[in-house]
């Protein structure tokens, strides 16, 4: 028996297609938008929360317990998935990391950026490995400090391993196994280790790792970012201590000069700047959570199908939580003479859920291009307007996720205590009903939320369109048209998934 | 499922598409509300013109204790049950050799294949079930944990490949070192 979460009821269903029609409309009729500049607030002034940034910026310290209660929790999860049980709902390893880490990751970007990256335990033991030490400027003696080859300098290998991702917690069952959970958690560390000893600086984070990527391009829309308290400052600087590091600090390990920074995607959060710059002039700021992805990022071709690619598989991880998908899958490998797990066929399957948009979306830039009399490059219009989808990947994707948090992670408690389920049986039929029923905040609180995040996706993409669209052609109004009708159609498929029975993780 | 994973990898990696009948499923364990019966493991696959399923109880049977799998297997098309022999071999879970047994052939019985086992040493093992419908021969691996078994493997690569790196790059950073503090002795001395 297979147990489902109920959908978003029908009046939010109503509410927010009504909404996404009345936006639309407007974004075709209204007048073109004006550039804004936004500078931020900084948080270290404001009351309260400044008082807890001026006790993390003055020393590293905070940091550093940080990583290391994360890298003992990470131990114990590796610990768990090797020696305890197999049973998933009874295993720390496939709780934490995916009903709580993998969901809850995408909701903490929402509040506090990309200041995961800063904690996270893979690039946390990687670092004291090669740098051997725990905090502060390593010797280089323990990396080769290779350039990383111009072709892998993009995008790519993140795109490409969060497909390997995805293939893994869907297809092949990761997330149901406690074993291969410790065992990919292990690979990520000796790629990050391999990585940092062969590149110069965190080439890991900066290209290849397919989480940190994602928590990149989401922290686009986060309201928090690092930036200059005074901009002057940093434009009369000459040492530039946050590019290069200084004696104590290690430099940006992506390459970020604070001066001139204006997008969070390659911002690891990791302070270094802050520590570093002798003005103290760098801190963390409240800001608009549009203006990065309306204005400010600049497009890239690499940029641009990274997060297509983010749209398309957070849909698809909600395809493949429908009951339909195992008997359209089955029926599938029936025909194609698919056997076992049918992994064939889910590869195919998921092939096609990720082309299917991405063509789509090629198609309607295509008759933009066409309408406005290819007055800029379709290589550009690709690039620039593959904004649009990140705030309908963000909202759908913290929508969904808000369904495992809420649902599925109860007993946390027991697990910590018992990490490799000792003695432990599987969840009876009873057990989950009951876990289905004592839901962490009521479900009409859920739906709200759910509700208000689709409406703020839809909005925010809508923004985006305008002002990137009239960025690229200042003439004509016709172009809104196909890219709106994009952001309809990909919502509205993911207003449909979230209003289905959704199978429960585990 | 210990090296499953890897193996899983390994073949998806070299093979371009998957037409042989050697399946693995995914596990799921269950325990039965309204019986005293033991948790058992569960697999419920595809395999050609057949669903099948392949009950293991108990699920984490312990060495010396007797042990029982259950085989269904129905038609895809009409949802009847094979009739015909299933034999049931045993193997050690391993990348290379292994020992293997022959457990038993069994006749279907009440709509189940049923075979029982009795294993002496913790260890990995798969347990298959072999059957031939219409000429064509159907492998059915499952996967069977007996007692506790060393989680240490993982690790021991990942320190491995680790440790190997780290003392490759410092070995030539300090090569590198060596190379550059001679080649500027030997710029002092030119000049």
């Amino acid at each position: 028996m297979i147990m489902t979460h109920p959908g978003l009821p029908v009046y939010w269903q109503v509410l927010i297609g009504v909404f996404m029609l009345l936006v639309s409309a407007w974004a075709i009729f209204a007048k073109a938008p004006e550039k804004t500049s936004h500078v931020g607030w900084p948080l270290e002034r404001m009351p309260l929360v400044g008082l807890l940034i001026r006790f993390l910026n003055a020393s590293p310290w905070p940091l550093l317990f940080a990583k290391i209660i994360m890298v003992a929790i990470f131990i114990t999860v590796i610990y768990s998935g090797l020696q305890g049980t197999p049973i998933p709902e009874r295993n720390l390893a496939t709780v934490l990391t995916w009903n709580l880490w993998w969901a809850g990751l995408v909701v903490a970007i929402f509040f506090l950026g990309s200041a995961w990256c800063a904690i996270c335990p893979w690039d946390a033991l990687a670092t004291w490995l090669v740098r051997m030490r725990l905090w502060g400027r390593g010797k280089l003696n323990n990396s080769l400090n290779i350039k990383v080859p111009k072709w892998l300098r993009n995008v790519w290998p993140a795109l490409l391993m969060f497909m390997v991702l995805t293939w893994f917690e869907l297809g092949v069952g990761v997330t149901l196994d406690p074993y291969a959970t410790a065992v990919l958690s292990l690979l990520m560390v000796v790629m990050a280790t391999v990585s940092l000893a062969l590149f110069e600086d965190k080439a890991f984070c900066h290209y290849f790792c397919p989480v940190g990527r994602t928590v990149g391009y989401y922290s686009q829309l986060a309201p928090v970012a690092l930036r200059p308290l005074d901009p002057n400052i940093c434009a009369a600087c000459t040492t530039l201590e946050c590019y290069h590091g200084s004696e104590t600090v290690e430099p940006c390990p992506t390459h970020l000069v604070m001066g001139t920074l204006k997008e969070n995607t390659f911002c690891t959060s990791c302070g270094n700047c802050v520590q570093s710059c002798p003005d103290q002039n760098v801190s963390w700021h409240l800001r608009p959570q549009s203006v990065e992805v309306k204005q400010d990022a600049r497009p890239n071709w690499d940029d641009a199908w990274f997060m297509l690619g983010l749209l398309t598989l957070t849909s698809f991880h909600g395809i493949t939580m429908l009951p339909f998908w195992y008997d359209g899958i089955s029926q599938f490998g029936g025909w194609i003479g698919d056997s076992g797990q049918l992994l064939l066929s889910f590869s195919l399957g998921m092939l096609f859920v990720m082309l299917a948009p991405i063509a789509l979306y090629a198609a309607l830039v295509y008759l933009a291009q066409r309408w406005t009399g290819n007055t800029v490059r379709y290589r550009q219009a690709f690039s620039v307007l593959a904004f649009a989808s990140l705030p309908l990947a963000f909202s759908y994707h913290i929508a969904h996720n808000l369904n495992h948090l809420v649902r599925e992670s109860h007993d946390l408690w027991l697990l910590f205590t018992n990490p490799s389920g000792e003695g432990m049986l599987p969840l009876s039929m009873m057990e989950k009903h009951e876990r289905h029923l004592q839901m962490i905040i009521s479900q009409d609180t859920l739906f709200l939320l759910q509700g208000g995040l689709m409406l703020f996706g839809f909005w925010l993409a809508i923004q985006v369109i305008r002002y990137r669209a009239f960025a690229l052609y200042s003439e004509t109004k016709l172009w809104v048209l196909p890219i709106v009708l994009f952001a309809i159609l990909i919502h509205g498929f993911d207003l449909w998934l979230m209003a289905q029975p959704m199978t429960m993780r585990m | 499922m210990r090296s499953k994973f890897l193996i899983m990898l390994l073949m998806c990696l070299t093979t371009v598409s998957a037409f042989a009948h050697h399946v693995l499923g995914r596990p799921a364990y269950s325990l039965s509300d309204d019986s005293n019966t033991p948790p058992s493991m569960q697999v419920e696959t595809q395999i050609g013109d057949f669903f099948v399923t392949y009950m293991a109880f108990p699920a984490f049977p312990q060495p010396g204790q007797q042990g029982r799998v259950n085989l269904y297997a129905t038609h895809r098309e009409d949802g009847k049950p094979f009739d015909g022999q299933v034999t049931f071999v045993i193997k050690d879970d391993k990348w290379f050799g292994g020992h293997k047994e022959t457990l038993g052939t069994q006749k279907i019985d009440d709509g189940v294949y049923r075979q029982g086992f009795l294993i002496d040493k913790a260890g990995e093992y798969i347990i298959s079930a072999r059957f031939i419908s219409g000429g064509e021969p159907y492998t059915i691996d499952f996967p069977l944990k007996i007692g506790q078994v060393s989680g240490i493997g993982p690790i021991g690569i990942a320190l491995i490949v680790i440790i190997f790196v780290l003392v490759m790059v410092n070995v030539i950073q300090r090569k590198r070192l060596l190379r550059g503090k001679i080649q500027a002795a030997h710029k002092d001395s030119a000049a």
